[in-house]
Protein backbone atom coordinates (compact mmCIF):
# COMPACT_ATOMS: atom_id res chain seq x y z
CA UNK A 1 0.00 0.00 0.00
CA UNK A 2 0.98 3.56 -0.43
CA UNK A 3 0.39 6.62 1.65
CA UNK A 4 1.07 10.45 1.26
CA UNK A 5 2.47 12.33 3.49
CA UNK A 6 3.41 16.05 3.87
CA UNK A 7 6.00 17.11 6.61
CA UNK A 8 6.69 20.37 7.69
CA UNK A 9 10.68 20.45 8.32
CA UNK A 10 12.29 23.61 10.00
CA UNK A 11 15.44 25.10 7.33
CA UNK A 12 18.14 23.72 8.63
CA UNK A 13 20.92 21.57 7.53
CA UNK A 14 20.64 17.69 7.92
CA UNK A 15 16.57 17.93 8.71
CA UNK A 16 15.66 15.93 4.90
CA UNK A 17 18.12 13.08 6.36
CA UNK A 18 16.78 12.66 9.26
CA UNK A 19 13.31 12.13 8.23
CA UNK A 20 14.66 9.91 5.34
CA UNK A 21 16.39 7.23 7.82
CA UNK A 22 13.67 5.59 9.49
CA UNK A 23 12.05 4.70 5.83
CA UNK A 24 14.35 2.72 5.24
CA UNK A 25 15.28 1.62 8.88
CA UNK A 26 11.91 0.01 8.99
CA UNK A 27 11.64 -1.36 5.96
CA UNK A 28 9.11 1.08 3.70
CA UNK A 29 10.38 2.26 0.13
CA UNK A 30 10.25 5.66 -0.48
CA UNK A 31 8.08 6.69 -4.26
CA UNK A 32 8.14 10.43 -4.25
CA UNK A 33 10.14 12.91 -2.30
CA UNK A 34 9.26 16.93 -2.82
CA UNK A 35 11.55 19.31 -1.17
CA UNK A 36 11.89 23.38 -2.39
CA UNK A 37 13.96 24.84 0.53
CA UNK A 38 13.36 28.41 -1.30
CA UNK A 39 9.95 28.01 -0.35
CA UNK A 40 8.46 28.54 3.57
CA UNK A 41 4.89 27.99 4.57
CA UNK A 42 3.14 30.50 7.83
CA UNK A 43 5.24 29.30 10.20
CA UNK A 44 8.36 29.56 8.49
CA UNK A 45 8.75 25.85 8.08
CA UNK A 46 9.94 23.92 4.64
CA UNK A 47 6.76 21.35 3.91
CA UNK A 48 8.21 17.91 2.04
CA UNK A 49 6.23 16.01 0.45
CA UNK A 50 6.86 12.48 0.73
CA UNK A 51 5.04 9.05 -1.22
CA UNK A 52 6.11 5.47 0.51
CA UNK A 53 5.13 2.12 -0.40
CA UNK A 54 5.44 -0.66 1.73
CA UNK A 55 3.49 -3.01 4.57
CA UNK A 56 0.89 -1.27 6.96
CA UNK A 57 2.79 -2.22 9.78
CA UNK A 58 5.99 -0.99 8.25
CA UNK A 59 4.13 2.24 7.26
CA UNK A 60 2.56 2.55 11.01
CA UNK A 61 6.31 2.54 12.69
CA UNK A 62 7.21 5.21 10.20
CA UNK A 63 4.58 7.68 10.95
CA UNK A 64 5.06 6.91 14.40
CA UNK A 65 8.74 7.21 14.49
CA UNK A 66 8.38 10.74 12.54
CA UNK A 67 6.14 12.23 15.57
CA UNK A 68 8.40 10.49 17.87
CA UNK A 69 11.45 12.95 16.45
CA UNK A 70 9.01 15.81 16.58
CA UNK A 71 8.36 15.74 13.17
CA UNK A 72 4.54 17.47 12.30
CA UNK A 73 2.75 15.76 9.58
CA UNK A 74 0.32 18.36 8.65
CA UNK A 75 -1.46 16.10 5.88
CA UNK A 76 -1.94 12.48 5.30
CA UNK A 77 -3.62 11.14 1.94
CA UNK A 78 -4.37 14.18 0.87
CA UNK A 79 -6.49 15.15 4.32
CA UNK A 80 -5.52 18.39 6.61
CA UNK A 81 -4.69 16.78 10.19
CA UNK A 82 -6.57 19.38 12.34
CA UNK A 83 -6.12 20.27 15.89
CA UNK A 84 -8.34 22.17 18.59
CA UNK A 85 -7.51 24.95 20.73
CA UNK A 86 -9.58 26.50 23.37
CA UNK A 87 -9.26 30.02 24.97
CA UNK A 88 -11.12 31.91 27.58
CA UNK A 89 -11.25 35.75 26.85
CA UNK A 90 -11.71 38.23 29.85
CA UNK A 91 -12.52 42.02 29.44
CA UNK A 92 -15.01 44.73 27.22
CA UNK A 93 -14.58 42.35 24.44
CA UNK A 94 -17.69 44.08 22.60
CA UNK A 95 -16.95 47.51 23.10
CA UNK A 96 -13.55 46.68 22.00
CA UNK A 97 -14.40 45.63 18.70
CA UNK A 98 -15.66 41.86 18.61
CA UNK A 99 -15.36 41.85 15.09
CA UNK A 100 -12.05 43.14 14.52
CA UNK A 101 -11.08 39.94 16.75
CA UNK A 102 -12.60 37.38 15.15
CA UNK A 103 -11.67 38.67 11.83
CA UNK A 104 -7.92 39.11 12.71
CA UNK A 105 -7.77 35.24 14.67
CA UNK A 106 -9.59 33.50 11.50
CA UNK A 107 -7.18 35.89 8.61
CA UNK A 108 -4.61 33.19 9.50
CA UNK A 109 -3.60 30.65 7.11
CA UNK A 110 -5.39 27.48 7.96
CA UNK A 111 -7.06 28.72 11.20
CA UNK A 112 -10.97 29.06 12.01
CA UNK A 113 -13.43 30.15 15.05
CA UNK A 114 -16.15 27.42 15.36
CA UNK A 115 -17.47 27.97 18.65
CA UNK A 116 -18.00 31.53 20.20
CA UNK A 117 -19.98 31.51 23.73
CA UNK A 118 -20.19 34.96 25.52
CA UNK A 119 -21.31 36.02 29.01
CA UNK A 120 -22.43 39.54 29.14
CA UNK A 121 -22.36 40.96 32.26
CA UNK A 122 -24.16 44.74 31.81
CA UNK A 123 -21.59 47.72 31.71
CA UNK A 124 -18.99 45.67 33.24
CA UNK A 125 -16.25 43.02 31.20
CA UNK A 126 -17.68 40.49 29.89
CA UNK A 127 -15.95 36.64 29.16
CA UNK A 128 -16.25 34.61 25.87
CA UNK A 129 -14.95 31.02 25.43
CA UNK A 130 -13.28 30.44 21.94
CA UNK A 131 -12.78 27.56 20.05
CA UNK A 132 -10.63 27.43 17.68
CA UNK A 133 -10.02 24.49 14.28
CA UNK A 134 -6.35 25.04 12.98
CA UNK A 135 -4.07 23.07 10.94
CA UNK A 136 -1.81 21.12 12.87
CA UNK A 137 1.50 22.78 14.30
CA UNK A 138 -0.32 26.28 13.74
CA UNK A 139 -0.92 26.56 17.75
CA UNK A 140 1.92 29.11 18.66
CA UNK A 141 0.70 31.63 15.95
CA UNK A 142 -2.41 31.59 17.25
CA UNK A 143 -1.22 32.13 20.56
CA UNK A 144 0.53 34.58 19.70
CA UNK A 145 -1.97 36.31 17.46
CA UNK A 146 -4.46 36.34 20.59
CA UNK A 147 -1.72 37.20 22.66
CA UNK A 148 -1.19 40.47 20.67
CA UNK A 149 -4.85 41.32 20.48
CA UNK A 150 -5.03 40.89 24.25
CA UNK A 151 -2.21 43.61 24.78
CA UNK A 152 -3.68 46.00 22.17
CA UNK A 153 -7.18 45.93 24.00
CA UNK A 154 -6.67 45.22 27.66
CA UNK A 155 -8.03 41.03 27.69
CA UNK A 156 -7.17 38.85 29.99
CA UNK A 157 -6.53 35.64 28.00
CA UNK A 158 -6.74 32.06 29.56
CA UNK A 159 -4.90 29.85 27.45
CA UNK A 160 -4.42 25.87 27.61
CA UNK A 161 -1.42 24.24 29.31
CA UNK B 1 30.15 13.23 64.02
CA UNK B 2 27.47 11.80 66.92
CA UNK B 3 25.35 15.05 67.80
CA UNK B 4 24.19 17.78 65.26
CA UNK B 5 23.31 21.14 66.67
CA UNK B 6 20.51 23.21 65.43
CA UNK B 7 19.38 26.94 65.82
CA UNK B 8 15.92 27.01 64.52
CA UNK B 9 15.46 30.58 63.14
CA UNK B 10 11.95 31.68 63.03
CA UNK B 11 9.52 30.65 65.17
CA UNK B 12 5.95 30.75 63.60
CA UNK B 13 3.69 27.80 62.15
CA UNK B 14 7.06 26.49 60.12
CA UNK B 15 9.82 26.85 62.67
CA UNK B 16 7.42 25.09 65.45
CA UNK B 17 6.25 22.38 62.73
CA UNK B 18 10.52 21.54 62.93
CA UNK B 19 10.72 21.57 66.87
CA UNK B 20 7.58 19.18 66.79
CA UNK B 21 9.02 17.17 63.87
CA UNK B 22 12.30 16.91 65.64
CA UNK B 23 10.56 15.95 69.14
CA UNK B 24 9.08 12.96 66.70
CA UNK B 25 11.59 11.74 64.83
CA UNK B 26 14.83 11.93 66.59
CA UNK B 27 14.89 8.24 67.09
CA UNK B 28 14.03 7.67 63.45
CA UNK B 29 16.73 10.37 62.95
CA UNK B 30 19.65 8.50 64.79
CA UNK B 31 18.78 5.25 63.68
CA UNK B 32 19.58 6.26 59.81
CA UNK B 33 22.10 8.34 60.66
CA UNK B 34 23.70 7.91 63.68
CA UNK B 35 23.64 11.37 64.98
CA UNK B 36 21.68 12.73 67.26
CA UNK B 37 20.02 16.25 66.62
CA UNK B 38 19.80 18.80 69.62
CA UNK B 39 18.04 21.72 69.21
CA UNK B 40 20.70 24.41 70.96
CA UNK B 41 18.82 27.40 70.47
CA UNK B 42 15.24 28.82 68.79
CA UNK B 43 14.83 32.34 68.09
CA UNK B 44 11.43 34.44 67.18
CA UNK B 45 11.59 37.71 65.95
CA UNK B 46 12.42 39.59 69.26
CA UNK B 47 13.85 36.74 71.47
CA UNK B 48 14.77 33.40 71.91
CA UNK B 49 15.92 30.62 74.14
CA UNK B 50 19.31 29.44 74.09
CA UNK B 51 21.09 26.38 75.61
CA UNK B 52 24.22 25.03 74.81
CA UNK B 53 23.06 21.54 76.26
CA UNK B 54 19.66 21.71 74.05
CA UNK B 55 16.32 22.43 74.88
CA UNK B 56 13.28 20.45 75.27
CA UNK B 57 11.07 20.64 71.65
CA UNK B 58 7.74 20.80 72.93
CA UNK B 59 8.31 23.37 75.57
CA UNK B 60 9.97 25.71 72.94
CA UNK B 61 6.54 25.11 70.87
CA UNK B 62 4.43 25.40 74.37
CA UNK B 63 6.17 28.80 75.58
CA UNK B 64 5.54 30.01 71.67
CA UNK B 65 1.92 29.24 72.08
CA UNK B 66 1.18 30.08 75.79
CA UNK B 67 3.34 33.34 76.25
CA UNK B 68 3.60 34.25 72.56
CA UNK B 69 7.61 34.93 73.06
CA UNK B 70 10.28 32.30 73.23
CA UNK B 71 12.30 34.62 75.91
CA UNK B 72 9.60 33.46 78.13
CA UNK B 73 11.37 29.67 77.88
CA UNK B 74 12.13 28.75 81.29
CA UNK B 75 15.83 29.15 82.54
CA UNK B 76 17.22 29.59 79.32
CA UNK B 77 14.56 32.36 77.44
CA UNK B 78 17.04 35.54 76.11
CA UNK B 79 16.31 39.15 75.07
CA UNK B 80 19.24 37.62 72.43
CA UNK B 81 17.32 38.05 68.61
CA UNK B 82 18.45 37.98 65.00
CA UNK B 83 22.04 37.69 63.90
CA UNK B 84 23.65 37.48 67.42
CA UNK B 85 21.56 34.18 68.19
CA UNK B 86 24.42 32.52 65.86
CA UNK B 87 27.24 34.64 68.12
CA UNK B 88 25.24 33.08 71.07
CA UNK B 89 25.90 29.33 70.91
CA UNK B 90 28.12 26.47 69.42
CA UNK B 91 25.69 24.92 66.01
CA UNK B 92 26.06 22.61 63.24
CA UNK B 93 23.39 23.29 60.97
CA UNK B 94 21.34 26.51 60.86
CA UNK B 95 17.49 25.70 60.28
CA UNK B 96 16.20 28.96 58.92
CA UNK B 97 12.54 29.37 58.68
CA UNK B 98 11.69 33.15 58.79
CA UNK B 99 8.77 34.56 56.88
CA UNK B 100 9.59 34.84 53.19
CA UNK B 101 10.53 38.83 52.13
CA UNK B 102 10.45 39.77 48.75
CA UNK B 103 11.23 43.21 48.82
CA UNK B 104 14.70 42.91 50.29
CA UNK B 105 15.16 39.28 51.24
CA UNK B 106 15.74 39.81 54.99
CA UNK B 107 16.61 38.75 57.51
CA UNK B 108 16.61 35.51 55.75
CA UNK B 109 19.64 36.64 53.00
CA UNK B 110 21.62 38.23 56.11
CA UNK B 111 21.33 35.19 58.20
CA UNK B 112 22.06 32.49 55.68
CA UNK B 113 25.15 34.36 54.78
CA UNK B 114 26.33 34.87 58.07
CA UNK B 115 25.90 31.12 58.68
CA UNK B 116 27.79 29.97 55.22
CA UNK B 117 30.68 32.21 57.28
CA UNK B 118 30.66 30.76 60.21
CA UNK B 119 31.13 27.19 57.80
CA UNK B 120 27.59 25.95 58.81
CA UNK B 121 25.34 24.26 56.37
CA UNK B 122 21.67 25.86 56.46
CA UNK B 123 18.40 24.11 55.40
CA UNK B 124 15.75 26.54 54.59
CA UNK B 125 11.89 26.52 53.92
CA UNK B 126 12.37 30.95 52.73
CA UNK B 127 11.67 31.74 49.10
CA UNK B 128 13.14 35.33 49.32
CA UNK B 129 16.51 34.82 49.02
CA UNK B 130 16.22 32.56 46.53
CA UNK B 131 13.91 34.15 44.42
CA UNK B 132 15.72 37.62 44.44
CA UNK B 133 19.41 36.59 44.70
CA UNK B 134 19.61 32.77 44.02
CA UNK B 135 23.21 32.84 42.59
CA UNK B 136 24.65 34.82 45.32
CA UNK B 137 22.98 32.54 48.28
CA UNK B 138 24.04 29.44 46.67
CA UNK B 139 27.51 30.55 45.36
CA UNK B 140 28.32 31.50 49.19
CA UNK B 141 28.01 28.49 50.38
CA UNK B 142 29.94 26.61 46.93
CA UNK B 143 32.60 28.67 48.39
CA UNK B 144 32.14 28.29 52.06
CA UNK B 145 32.29 24.62 50.95
CA UNK B 146 29.21 23.91 53.36
CA UNK B 147 25.74 22.25 52.25
CA UNK B 148 22.33 25.16 51.48
CA UNK B 149 19.31 22.59 51.20
CA UNK B 150 16.27 24.29 50.23
CA UNK B 151 13.53 21.45 49.49
CA UNK B 152 10.88 22.93 51.08
CA UNK B 153 10.58 26.55 49.45
CA UNK B 154 8.84 24.84 46.64
CA UNK B 155 5.93 23.05 46.88
CA UNK B 156 5.87 22.09 50.84
CA UNK B 157 5.70 18.44 51.44
CA UNK B 158 5.48 17.76 48.01
CA UNK B 159 9.06 16.84 46.50
CA UNK B 160 9.70 18.21 43.52
CA UNK B 161 14.16 19.71 44.09
CA UNK B 162 16.15 16.57 45.16
CA UNK B 163 13.36 14.60 43.47
CA UNK B 164 14.30 16.01 40.03
CA UNK B 165 17.73 16.34 40.46
CA UNK B 166 18.45 13.44 42.33
CA UNK B 167 15.69 10.62 41.55
CA UNK B 168 15.81 11.68 37.97
CA UNK B 169 19.63 12.36 37.57
CA UNK B 170 19.45 10.21 34.64
CA UNK B 171 17.16 12.58 32.33
CA UNK B 172 17.35 16.29 31.29
CA UNK B 173 14.59 18.11 32.61
CA UNK B 174 12.91 20.01 29.49
CA UNK B 175 10.35 21.89 31.78
CA UNK B 176 8.20 21.69 35.04
CA UNK B 177 4.48 22.87 35.28
CA UNK B 178 2.45 22.98 38.01
CA UNK B 179 -0.16 24.34 40.61
CA UNK B 180 2.77 25.61 43.05
CA UNK B 181 0.44 27.29 45.77
CA UNK B 182 -2.17 25.89 47.46
CA UNK B 183 -4.53 28.87 48.34
CA UNK B 184 -4.97 30.01 45.05
CA UNK B 185 -6.08 26.51 44.61
CA UNK B 186 -8.32 26.05 47.13
CA UNK B 187 -9.93 29.38 46.12
CA UNK B 188 -10.46 28.07 42.39
CA UNK B 189 -11.95 24.75 43.63
CA UNK B 190 -14.21 26.09 45.72
CA UNK B 191 -15.12 28.63 43.25
CA UNK B 192 -15.63 25.66 40.39
CA UNK B 193 -17.39 23.39 42.68
CA UNK B 194 -20.19 26.15 44.54
CA UNK B 195 -20.12 28.87 41.59
CA UNK B 196 -19.46 31.47 43.94
CA UNK B 197 -17.66 34.91 42.94
CA UNK B 198 -14.03 35.48 43.94
CA UNK B 199 -14.61 37.76 47.00
CA UNK B 200 -16.72 35.38 48.64
CA UNK B 201 -14.77 32.49 48.58
CA UNK B 202 -11.54 34.44 49.37
CA UNK B 203 -13.34 36.16 52.31
CA UNK B 204 -14.07 32.81 53.60
CA UNK B 205 -10.61 31.21 52.70
CA UNK B 206 -9.19 33.92 55.17
CA UNK B 207 -11.82 33.04 57.55
CA UNK B 208 -10.52 29.61 57.68
CA UNK B 209 -6.87 30.38 57.91
CA UNK B 210 -6.11 29.35 54.47
CA UNK B 211 -5.75 32.43 53.05
CA UNK B 212 -3.66 35.69 54.77
CA UNK B 213 -5.41 38.69 55.97
CA UNK B 214 -3.03 40.35 52.97
CA UNK B 215 -3.73 37.63 50.25
CA UNK B 216 -1.29 39.70 47.54
CA UNK B 217 1.26 37.14 47.73
CA UNK B 218 -1.18 34.04 46.96
CA UNK B 219 -3.55 35.64 45.26
CA UNK B 220 -1.34 37.94 42.54
CA UNK B 221 0.69 35.18 41.35
CA UNK B 222 3.69 36.35 43.58
CA UNK B 223 4.42 33.34 45.62
CA UNK B 224 3.88 31.16 42.83
CA UNK B 225 6.49 33.34 40.68
CA UNK B 226 9.34 32.76 43.92
CA UNK B 227 9.08 29.04 43.59
CA UNK B 228 9.75 29.66 39.66
CA UNK B 229 12.48 30.73 40.14
CA UNK B 230 13.81 28.80 42.41
CA UNK B 231 12.75 25.57 40.35
CA UNK B 232 14.37 27.33 36.78
CA UNK B 233 17.79 28.36 38.55
CA UNK B 234 18.05 24.77 41.35
CA UNK B 235 16.04 22.34 38.71
CA UNK B 236 16.39 23.77 35.04
CA UNK B 237 19.80 25.64 35.16
CA UNK B 238 18.51 29.01 34.15
CA UNK B 239 19.87 32.09 35.47
CA UNK B 240 16.63 33.88 36.40
CA UNK B 241 15.63 36.06 38.89
CA UNK B 242 12.55 37.45 39.91
CA UNK B 243 11.53 40.02 37.37
CA UNK B 244 12.01 37.58 34.64
CA UNK B 245 8.78 35.99 35.46
CA UNK B 246 5.68 37.07 33.74
CA UNK B 247 2.93 37.22 36.20
CA UNK B 248 -0.72 37.05 36.21
CA UNK B 249 -2.82 36.19 39.19
CA UNK B 250 -6.53 35.07 39.65
CA UNK B 251 -7.89 38.14 41.06
CA UNK B 252 -9.56 38.65 37.36
CA UNK B 253 -11.31 35.55 37.27
CA UNK B 254 -15.04 35.36 37.94
CA UNK B 255 -17.31 33.14 38.15
CA UNK B 256 -18.65 33.07 34.37
CA UNK B 257 -15.52 32.65 33.05
CA UNK B 258 -15.32 28.97 35.75
CA UNK B 259 -18.25 28.69 34.02
CA UNK B 260 -17.79 28.84 30.50
CA UNK B 261 -14.51 26.80 31.07
CA UNK B 262 -17.01 24.00 32.77
CA UNK B 263 -19.07 23.38 29.99
CA UNK B 264 -16.64 22.24 27.54
CA UNK B 265 -14.80 20.44 30.07
CA UNK B 266 -11.98 22.49 31.61
CA UNK B 267 -10.80 23.83 35.09
CA UNK B 268 -9.48 27.14 35.48
CA UNK B 269 -6.09 27.11 37.43
CA UNK B 270 -3.24 28.99 38.09
CA UNK B 271 -0.47 27.43 36.55
CA UNK B 272 3.46 27.81 36.88
CA UNK B 273 5.46 27.23 33.86
CA UNK B 274 9.36 26.34 34.02
CA UNK B 275 11.29 25.84 30.86
CA UNK B 276 13.92 27.22 29.05
CA UNK B 277 11.54 30.14 26.50
CA UNK B 278 8.92 30.73 29.38
CA UNK B 279 8.80 31.40 32.96
CA UNK B 280 5.27 32.28 33.73
CA UNK B 281 2.88 32.48 36.04
CA UNK B 282 -0.51 32.62 34.79
CA UNK B 283 -4.26 31.30 34.74
CA UNK B 284 -4.81 28.67 32.49
CA UNK B 285 -7.31 25.90 31.22
CA UNK B 286 -6.81 22.30 32.13
CA UNK B 287 -8.61 19.31 31.01
CA UNK B 288 -11.60 17.75 33.59
CA UNK B 289 -9.98 14.28 34.81
CA UNK B 290 -6.24 15.35 33.73
CA UNK B 291 -3.09 14.82 36.45
CA UNK B 292 -3.77 19.09 36.58
CA UNK B 293 -7.38 18.22 38.25
CA UNK B 294 -6.59 18.44 41.89
CA UNK B 295 -8.73 20.71 44.34
CA UNK B 296 -8.31 22.09 48.05
CA UNK B 297 -4.55 23.16 48.35
CA UNK B 298 -2.73 20.38 47.32
CA UNK B 299 -0.18 21.33 44.91
CA UNK B 300 1.51 18.82 41.85
CA UNK B 301 4.02 19.39 39.44
CA UNK B 302 4.73 17.42 36.19
CA UNK B 303 8.22 16.78 35.23
CA UNK B 304 8.72 16.87 31.47
CA UNK B 305 12.09 14.43 30.99
CA UNK B 306 13.94 13.14 28.32
CA UNK B 307 14.45 9.73 28.91
CA UNK B 308 11.67 9.37 31.06
CA UNK B 309 8.85 11.11 29.86
CA UNK B 310 6.65 13.50 32.16
CA UNK B 311 6.61 12.44 35.50
CA UNK B 312 3.99 14.21 38.16
CA UNK B 313 4.35 14.78 42.08
CA UNK B 314 1.60 15.71 44.23
CA UNK B 315 1.17 16.83 47.93
CA UNK B 316 0.27 18.92 50.60
CA UNK B 317 1.90 22.99 49.60
CA UNK B 318 1.94 24.26 52.69
CA UNK B 319 1.24 23.32 56.75
CA UNK B 320 3.28 23.13 59.57
CA UNK B 321 4.41 19.65 60.24
CA UNK B 322 4.25 19.31 56.01
CA UNK B 323 6.86 22.09 55.36
CA UNK B 324 8.70 20.32 58.37
CA UNK B 325 8.97 16.56 57.12
CA UNK B 326 10.48 18.76 53.57
CA UNK B 327 13.03 20.28 55.92
CA UNK B 328 14.00 17.99 58.45
CA UNK B 329 14.65 15.56 54.87
CA UNK B 330 17.27 17.65 53.85
CA UNK B 331 18.80 17.47 57.12
CA UNK B 332 19.00 13.99 56.99
CA UNK B 333 20.52 14.11 54.02
CA UNK B 334 23.19 16.77 54.82
CA UNK B 335 24.26 14.10 58.01
CA UNK B 336 24.18 11.12 55.88
CA UNK B 337 26.81 13.23 53.43
CA UNK B 338 28.79 13.38 56.36
CA UNK B 339 29.08 10.33 57.78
Amino acid sequence: MRINLVLELLDSPGKLVKVLEPISTFGANLVTVIHKRDYKNDNGMVPVQLTLEGEHEELKNVVDKFEELGFTIIEMDGVVRKEKITTILFGHIVDQDLRDTMDRINELDGVEIVAFDIKLNGEDKSTALINIEADLGKKQIIFNRIAEIASEKDLLVINEV
Amino acid sequence: MDECKVIIMGFGSVGQGVANAISMKKDLIKDKTGVDVKVVAAADSSSSAISQDGLDEELLVNTKKEKGKLSAYPEFGSDVSGMDVLDAVEYDCLIEATPTNIVDAEPAFSLTLKAFEQGKDVVTSNKGHLALKFKEVVGAAEKAGVEFKYEASVGGSMPIINFSRDTLSSCDIKSIKGILNGTTNYILSRMTSEGSDYEVILKESQELGIAETDPTQDVEGIDAACKTVILANSVLGIDATYSDVKVQGISSINSQAIELAKKDDYLIKLIAEVSPDNLQVSPRLVKRGSSYDISGTLNMATVETDLAGDITVMGLGAGSLETASAMLTDLISILRNKS
